[in-house]
């Protein structure tokens, strides 16, 4: 438990291939120093960002590709997300008022929000104006 | 593949049963959005719905119910979740949505909700 971690994944954006995505983060997960209370947090994270990517970054065009790579250590569970779709920035995305967003019968907009709960680092970068790069951190042991 | 599965039972007190099981994500909502939406569609607003069986909820499996409790309470209705596993709790929990949606661990109280 808790040795290095490096393994990629590489799905379409199809939402059916998101119980793949979750079974390749629960198998490095529970190889990793992440806490057994954390582990299905963490899943959850992983989910809702690629689900985001599924929903939106190829705007309806099926067969784009995603790739999540997994690293980690001791110290940290990191979690980069890439694919080549539409510019999405959740940074920008605010956190919401989960009262107000039920009165209004809103079903989306939370997997932001989500992802900022359970990681202590949630980062975007659009590189090279062509690939979407999100990377997801949980800080593990004393950098907790 | 993992898939959803609801199974839905209408009781003579007017209320009705759901079950779900498996898992209800960004590939699975829609089916449960279907089943509510229909059962809405027959005058059915008052729904207990069983998460027992229920292995993982996303925030889309979420949204569905918030966006159909409302539909239920503007029809004197509501939308009652019954007994959720440990992780589908804390989903509601991270959310914050346990303080807003109902939450019963027996069939009886949830009939006892319905009053």
């Amino acid at each position: 438990m808790g040795a290095a971690i490096h393994r990629e994944i590489c799905v379409t954006n199809e939402t059916e291939n998101l119980h793949k995505v979750r079974e390749f983060v629960s198998a490095a997960v529970q190889d990793s120093a992440v806490p057994r209370e954390e582990q299905n947090k963490v899943i959850l994270a992983v989910d809702e960002a690629v689900a985001n990517v599924m929903e939106h970054a190829y705007e309806g065009t099926l067969g784009g590709s995603i790739r999540v790579r997994i690293e980690s250590d001791e110290r940290r569970f990191e979690v980069l997300i890439r694919d080549h779709g539409r510019r999405f920035d959740p940074g920008r995305i605010v956190d919401p008022d989960i009262e107000a967003h039920v009165r209004a019968g809103r079903k989306n907009g939370l997997g932001v929000f989500l992802m900022r709960q359970i990681m202590d680092k949630v980062d975007y970068d659009f590189r090279d104006e062509a690939e979407n790069r999100l990377t997801l951190v949980k800080f593990l042991g004393a950098d907790r | 593949m993992p898939d959803l599965n609801i199974t839905c039972e209408p009781r003579g007190d007017g209320l009705t049963f759901l079950t779900a099981e498996g898992f209800l994500d960004a590939h699975t909502f829609e089916k449960m959005e279907k089943t509510i939406n229909a059962l809405f569609d027959e005058g059915k607003y008052k729904l207990v719905v069983g998460l027992e069986k229920l292995d993982y909820i996303s925030s889309a499996g979420a949204g569905v119910f918030i966006g159909a409790i409302g539909v239920a309470q503007e029809n004197n209705g509501n939308l009652v979740l019954l007994n959720p596993t440990p992780n589908v709790k804390e989903v509601f929990d991270l959310l914050g949505l346990t303080q807003i949606f109902p939450i019963v661990g027996s069939e009886a109280e949830a009939t006892a909700f319905f009053g």
